[in-house]
């Protein structure tokens, strides 16, 4: 308990410090034309951007407040955003206008997408550009019912989100076979622990630890995890429109770099991190609780560091997306596949 | 403490009081903690049957609600089933079910994409009892695609009515409760082909639910949850655990193994009663499922609730006890005190009497009891003990007149002995040295010599028996042989005439062995008779001489006298058996092997050599009483000047 006290102090005093060196650097800034750089964003490489209406950038995470999004909100909340100039604006969708109709018509202007959603929604006609990858790792986990195995349950429903998050999962039922009957699903575990459902589609940092909190015994038998397999495709990264990225370069690298700092902050202060996690949930009222957050917020990190390195990469790697174009494009997922290159800037 | 200890055992009273204070209390223990140990047990039994029936009771209610929701549902649904054909129809019916049941919080009568192909891809009836305002409304848009709700797909999958988890169906613009729900959905079916058609749901509010298990209070610290099919609390008197954490959640971070056996009965549907702690509270918890709904509900006891009463009443018999018992430890020393006093008196006396003063008068008691018969007893010892000790004040005053008379004795003993060496210090051919040391104060052992007419006349001999009498036997044996060998007779003329003398009126049949020597000084020749006496040591070895009687024993007898030619430079050491029959602590006896080998290599001085077997006996016998007279006489003629 003291040691527990002793390490929550010493954090609480790390972030007071860093705060006051933010605070330090932001009024150093103040007053200064074009693009000033001060002896702490020269060490870090930040470049202020001059001011201007169109710093002003409208984030939507693509869910309502959670430590999914930790590192957003830590880069908004210890002003790294105001450090390269920007004016930020978080604004979650909500359960009737999601965060790609608030990109459709323009009140957002930057998102997060899973890199397969990305690739459905240029394919679809709207050109997304990646200006930030978080993901390394797949999340996605299927959960069987205790003492089956998620991977032999031909004909048994399997519960999958009605908002999406679906490719992978329908392309590996396809390729390899394995006769699983979907049920589209709002996003939550209850009917599985009913027994309506034989298995659940899951991510491991959200509807996983819901089971765990529900008592749900998981093990290595009822378990099936895509980033243990060769289905490990990137997930999350920061996308914007190819038409706003064109008109506002550098202002989607400063979110891009400022949020990735944000992300390295939060990867090495945790538990500071999840306070401000939990000052966003409990503003939106969010059903859930810090110690799921903060299981939440590991799952998210670890799954941030690649699996070669061991490091935060904040890179989406070429092979992954003609991997997944393919594979989305076999299984009619994609009418056309769709590069690297259109996905990137 | 040691100073209480002292306290206690300085009196009999109070040991005793407390030995029987600490019996009655072991007694008080044992009796009261069986009584207790029951009590409990029958406390523990009555609680639960209280808890059980509360929460049966409870359940009950509960169940009673959830059956008037299925029946209200059960009566519409048939005609919806009848008129599948009007969905306008459908308005109707979630709004009637509403107005005929004002507890019931909503209704939606809900159907597959596009089964009303007039209505599109959406549609669902749905009336809202907004505070007895009730509003109903076409439902079902690409914003809310019921389809894919809990309610809707649990009724669809089961092919059967069920209850949903509890939930919150709010959404911005859209006819819905702001309150936490829960609903009976039931399939329906189209009665021509029996295909699926949508889905009945009827709402409650969870907040009756929670009245009413929150209401179930057996004790004022006690209170009621209820948990979802997933352990989340439903119910909780912790607002800030309501449908955010389940009953595992804190074990996620903090293993709690009785929390999530608690967890896993509850939500398994089971019924029973566990014991443990809940948020550190030691707490007996009831829980029981809540129809076939998936619920679960459950009272929560401390168990300082419980026992509360009982453990007050246990605390009070204690400090009773306790206090009685300190009462009794007191009263008991007291009067234990009073009935000892005469023994503490007759401590006191005693112990004057101890100091010297026996003419110490003794309390006079009219007891009779074991206290009477002592102080009696100790006055009979009191008076004898005053007897004796002026027997003894006499017997001692009488010893220590013997002692010193004795003193003296030994003093004229001594004297009569020569004791002042060198004995003939004008004379260096003679080494001559001697010592007696008697046992007692006065001994039986003699030696003498003197030189007349350059011979020396020498004799050492041993009274039999010790002390006075033989002291006296000894003077005049000594007496006698200064008289009779100052007349230059032979050794065994002075043993003849010695021995007559002292056999005359001998009633007492005392004797005396001797060894009786004459030493010429210019020739060294040596003539002696040996009178029973031990045989004296020359150059390390026993002498070989007749045998003769003791002197003393009968008259008239002859002794055989001897001679050796000459012993000139021969170291003789003529002694009584105090040597030889010297005993130590073990009764062993210094015996004649370390006599002769001590003789053997002695070259030293008559006087060194004396002392020398003084200083060996006495480091033999150690702390042994010395059992006899010790006398030595040890001789050297070591020039002769013929």
């Amino acid at each position: 308990m003291k040691k527990l006290l002793h390490n929550r102090f010493v954090n609480v005093i790390a972030l007071i410090v860093v705060l006051c060196l933010l605070g330090c650097q932001g009024k150093k800034a103040e007053g200064t034309d074009n693009v000033t750089v001060d002896a702490l964003t020269q060490a870090d490489d930040i470049v202020k951007l001059p001011d201007s209406k169109d710093n002003t950038i409208v984030f939507t995470p693509q869910w309502t407040p959670q430590a999914q999004f930790a590192g957003y909100y830590v880069a908004k909340e210890l002003g790294m955003y105001d450090q390269y100039g920007l004016d930020v604006k978080i604004e979650h969708p909500t359960s009737t206008y999601s965060a790609i109709d608030r990109i459709r018509s323009n009140q957002s202007h930057a998102t997060t997408l899973q890199l397969l959603q990305a690739m459905e929604i240029i394919d679809n006609g709207i050109p997304m550009v990646n200006i930030l990858q978080t993901s390394m790792n797949n999340a996605l986990a299927i959960v069987a019912k205790e003492g089956n195995n998620p991977l032999n349950m031909k004909s048994k429903r399997v519960g999958i989100w009605s908002a999406g998050f679906d490719q992978l999962p329908i392309c590996m039922n396809i390729k390899e076979n394995l006769g699983l009957e979907w049920v589209r699903i709002a996003s939550n575990v209850n009917l599985f622990l009913s027994g309506d459902l034989d298995a659940i589609t899951v991510m491991t940092y959200n509807e996983y630890y819901q089971l765990v909190q529900a008592g749900v015994e998981i093990t290595d038998e009822n378990l099936f995890r895509f980033d243990n397999s060769d289905y490990n495709i990137q997930e999350d990264g920061v996308y914007v429109t190819r038409d706003y990225y064109l008109k506002h370069q550098m202002q989607s690298k400063a979110f891009a770099a400022a949020s990735k700092k944000g992300w390295e902050w939060t990867a090495a202060h945790p538990e500071e991190a999840l306070d401000i996690v939990m000052k966003y949930v409990n503003e939106y009222h969010i059903a859930t609780n810090r110690i799921m957050q903060r299981l939440m917020l590991e799952e998210i990190i670890k799954l941030q560091k690649d699996h070669e390195t061991g490091k935060q990469e904040f890179k989406l790697k070429r092979e992954m997306v003609e991997k997944a174009s393919e594979l989305m494009h076999e299984y009619g997922l994609l009418a056309n596949e769709v590069s690297y290159e259109e996905i990137m800037p | 403490m040691n100073r209480l200890l002292n306290y206690i055992r300085e009196s009999l009273a109070r040991r005793l009081s407390l030995w029987i204070t600490m019996m009655a209390a072991l007694i008080f223990i044992v009796t009261l903690g069986y009584m207790f140990s029951a009590s409990r047990k029958a406390v523990r039994n009555e609680s639960i049957a209280h808890a059980t029936e509360l929460l049966n009771s409870t359940a009950l209610r509960v169940n009673a609600m959830l059956e008037k929701v299925k029946i209200a549902t059960d009566n519409i649904d048939w005609l919806v089933a009848r008129h599948l054909d009007g969905p306008d129809s459908m308005f109707v019916y979630s709004r009637r079910i509403l107005i005929n049941n004002p507890d019931l919080k909503g209704c939606s009568i809900s159907f597959e994409p596009y089964y009303f192909k007039e209505k599109g891809q959406y549609f669902s009836a749905y009336s809202l009892n907004e505070n007895g305002v009730i509003t109903t409304e076409e439902q079902g848009s690409n914003t809310y695609q019921y389809f894919y709700m809990d309610w809707y797909l649990q009724a669809k999958l089961r092919q059967a009515p069920c209850w949903t988890e509890p939930y919150n169906d709010y959404q911005e613009q859209v006819l819905s409760s702001t309150e936490t729900i829960m609903s009976y959905c039931k399939p329906l079916y189209d009665p021509k082909d029996s295909t699926f058609v949508g889905v009945m749901s009827t709402d409650l509010a969870l907040s009756w639910l929670s009245q009413t298990i929150s209401a179930v209070k057996p004790y004022p610290n006690s209170y009621s949850i209820m948990l979802g099919r997933g352990g989340t609390y439903f119910v909780h008197p912790d607002s800030t655990k309501l449908s955010l954490q389940t009953i595992f959640t804190e074990t996620l971070e903090k293993p709690n193994p009785q929390l999530t056996a608690l967890g896993k009965a509850m939500t398994n549907g089971e019924e029973g009663m566990m014991e443990l702690p809940i948020d550190g509270v030691d707490s007996y918890v009831f829980y029981k499922p809540l129809g076939d709904t998936g619920w679960s509900t459950a009272i929560i006891c401390p168990e300082s609730d419980i026992f509360g009463g009982f453990i007050k009443y246990q605390r009070v018999v204690w400090i009773i006890i306790a206090i009685g018992l300190l009462l009794m430890m007191t009263v008991l020393s007291k009067i234990l005190e009073r009935q000892l006093k005469p023994l503490g008196r007759l401590a006191y006396q005693a112990e004057t009497i101890a100091g010297g003063k026996f003419d110490e008068t003794l309390p006079t008691t009219t007891r009779f009891d074991e206290i009477g018969k002592l102080n009696q007893s100790f006055s009979n010892m009191q008076k004898s003990l005053v007897k004796y000790i002026e027997e003894l004040t006499i017997t001692t005053a009488n010893k220590e007149r013997i002692e010193g008379e004795l003193r003296i004795a030994r003093e004229i003993q001594m004297g009569m002995v020569p004791r002042l060496f060198p004995a003939f210090p004008e004379r260096d051919d003679i080494d001559l040295y001697a010592s007696m040391t008697p046992a007692k104060e006065v001994g039986g052992d003699l030696y003498d010599f003197f030189i007349q007419h350059n011979k020396m006349y020498f004799c050492i001999g041993d009274v039999s028996g010790k002390g006075v009498p033989a002291s006296l036997f000894m003077a005049v044996t000594r007496n006698l042989f200064r008289v009779v060998a100052q007349q230059e007779l032979p050794p065994a003329e002075i043993a003849r005439q010695i021995n007559d003398t002292l056999s005359e009126d001998n009633e007492q049949g005392m004797f005396v062995t001797m060894f009786i020597g004459i030493l010429d000084l210019q020739t060294g020749k040596l003539d002696f008779c040996n009178c029973g006496h031990n045989p004296p040591v020359i150059d390390g070895k026993f002498m070989e001489m007749e045998p003769n009687t003791p002197l003393g024993l009968f008259g008239g007898i002859d002794f055989i006298g001897e001679t050796i030619d000459d012993i000139e430079d021969s170291m003789m050491l003529l002694y009584t058996d105090g040597l030889n029959e010297a005993e130590n602590v073990e009764h062993e006896q210094f015996g004649d092997d370390r006599l002769l080998d001590y003789m053997a290599q002695n070259t030293s001085t008559a006087k060194t050599t004396i002392l020398t077997i003084q200083k060996m006996v006495a480091a033999f016998v150690g702390e042994a009483e010395p059992s006899d007279d010790l006398t030595m006489l040890c001789l050297k003629l070591k020039e002769i000047n013929k």
